[in-house]
């Protein structure tokens, strides 16, 4: 694959497309083939650059080193898109990997002309959510040590169908295509490193301080706190946009990719 | 994407994944599809193998207009041969699904210096009265359907040629059943089913299987009907250095229906 060394790591990406650049960011157990769906719709007018974080796929990670942190994948996404011509480009995240573009877009305002945060994972903090809890791990986080505890006794499946059907409901892990569950499985070892990634909450100053035009969006039937984190940013993002994908939930651009496209074709043409 | 240049035309390719002590494991796609259908086998492939998964001259990412006769067999190998000429790895493991699986036979005829081993998932075709005593020749039964699905799709009802396409092939309402995700695959190679109603395919000779030398592995779906088992038992049959895989529970797309079975198939003849 194409790679950019960032950090002293080779991350590989997939790039398609011309125009304007787009840079999507996976989430948790994803990887550049999480975009798949929507490369032929985002492609007629974009250059749409998939990456792949450090040590997921196509890296086989043995889950050894302490370099699987949020800050090291922020960082990671900062360097790559410092690489990339013309500046400032769009950015696509989805889930942990909106949570990594919302803080590239804090950070590094000057890096982007726009910002596409599809359902942002993470936590809320008491200024965001009055019911936060202080310390003590989230919901979010003690569900994934569940699944991590699983990976450890060599139970991978179980570990997946606990994840995913944590965040889309029972029996979401057992309906899906044998494709798509493999490519969980070729993630899983990120999982582990998942529990020490140190995610900070999201706070009220946070989203106040997110300078970049922004859209974001969401599955009509996504339940929990994924559903409940975008509508939180949206209203402290100035100027924010937000869309709704009906009948889709977590994984709404694999469950309507025509739609999807649409909305955030049509936000990063304005 | 990375690109060869290829008798005039820059063949995009996925290069994924460090082979130990194998040449690259070169896949070809079938009809409709283009090198994401190789998406959910990269991962356990990979652990060994460097894959090259191309997509064909008009298919996906090329946003093809249906336009020029550069679509066909013929065109595909010639294609094909210059890209692993140039590729510059010596001979490579080639690996072809359905029509993909029919280009690499070709080329495997007619090149086999350029191989290692072929591996054929459910090659598409017809075989011909050598070795079919029921052969009867003319076009396919079916060629008048698909010919009305590429013409709604040339008049811009790519929905409504797909929906035609598929539900002629699989059954009435299969289109809109299908998970958004595949059917977004189709979408994007859907000016492809113009090239393909005029694409010829001569039907496979006894004397073509026969003149196959490398070690040849067919896998199949064991739930697979119509032609394409029949297809796949008749030339296994005449190959000469050839094995069998059937993957119980599966139909014709075998490796996105179980991808660990049909990837340890793959590994341990790519081993042995």
């Amino acid at each position: 694959m194409q790679s950019i060394n960032v950090n002293d790591y080779d991350m590989a990406y997939l790039e398609l497309g011309h125009g304007h650049p787009l840079v999507c960011v996976h989430g948790t157990l994803g990887d550049f083939r999480t975009w798949y769906a929507v490369l032929g719709p985002l492609s007629k007018k974009h250059r749409v650059i998939a990456v792949s974080l450090r040590h997921f796929f196509p890296e086989h990670w043995d889950g050894a080193g302490d370099d699987y942190r949020m800050a090291q994948h922020i960082a990671d996404v900062i360097a790559f898109i410092e690489q990339i011509n013309p500046k400032p480009v769009d950015l696509l995240g989805h889930s942990r990997g909106g949570h990594i573009a919302f803080r590239v877009a804090q950070q590094r305002p000057d890096l982007l002309r726009k910002l596409v945060l599809a359902e942002p994972g993470g936590d809320l903090d008491s200024t965001l959510d009055p019911a936060a809890v202080r310390g003590g791990p989230s919901p979010r986080s003690a569900r994934v040590l569940v699944s991590v505890n699983k990976v450890r006794s060599g139970d991978i499946d179980g570990a997946l169908e606990n994840f995913v059907d944590g965040i889309d409901g029972e029996d979401t892990w057992r309906r899906l295509p044998a494709a798509a569950k493999q490519q969980l499985r070729d993630n899983i070892t990120t999982l582990v490193g998942q529990v020490d990634e140190a995610r900070k909450p999201y706070s009220k100053p946070d989203a106040l301080a997110i300078q970049t035009p922004t859209l974001l969006v969401g599955g009509g039937d996504t339940k929990g706190s994924l559903s409940v984190i975008w509508r939180a940013l949206a209203e402290h993002i100035a100027g924010c946009k937000t869309a709704v994908i009906p009948k889709a939930k977590h994984w709404m651009f694999e469950q309507d990719p025509e739609g999807f496209s649409r909305v955030v074709t049509e936000f990063l043409a304005e | 994407m990375q690109t060869l240049h290829v008798n005039g035309y820059d063949m995009a390719y996925l290069d994924v994944g460090q082979s130990r002590c194998t040449p690259p494991l070169v896949c070809v796609h079938g009809s409709l599809n283009d090198f994401r259908i190789w998406g959910c086998v990269l991962g356990p492939l990979t652990k060994q193998h460097r894959l090259i998964c191309v997509s064909l001259r008009h298919f996906f990412p090329e946003q093809w207009d249906g336009k020029g006769n550069t679509y066909s067999i013929a065109q595909h190998v010639d294609d094909l041969i210059a890209f692993i000429e140039k590729l510059d790895a010596g001979p490579v493991d080639l690996l072809g699904h359905s029509r993909g699986g029919h280009v690499c036979f070709r080329l495997a005829q007619r090149r086999p210096e350029l191989l290692r081993k072929l591996i054929l998932a459910e090659p598409g075709g017809e075989l011909d009265a050598t070795l079919d005593p029921d052969y009867k020749g003319g076009p396919s039964p079916l060629l008048a359907r698909f010919t009305t699905a590429a013409d709604k799709i040339a008049a811009g009802d790519i929905d409504g040629g797909l929906e035609f396409f598929v539900d002629t092939l699989e059954g009435p309402g299969r289109w809109r059943r299908l998970p958004p995700l595949m059917k977004q695959g189709l979408i994007d190679n859907a000016m492809t089913l113009i090239g393909q109603v005029r694409d010829e395919r001569p039907g496979f000779s006894k004397a073509d299987a026969e003149s196959i030398q490398m070690p040849t592995l067919f896998i199949g779906g064991a739930k697979t009907k119509g032609l394409l088992p029949k297809v796949l038992h008749t030339l296994a049959a005449h190959v000469p250095h050839s094995r069998v895989a059937m993957i119980p529970n599966t139909t014709h797309p075998m490796f996105e229906q179980a991808p660990h079975a049909f990837s340890e198939i793959v590994l341990e003849f790519l081993a042995g």
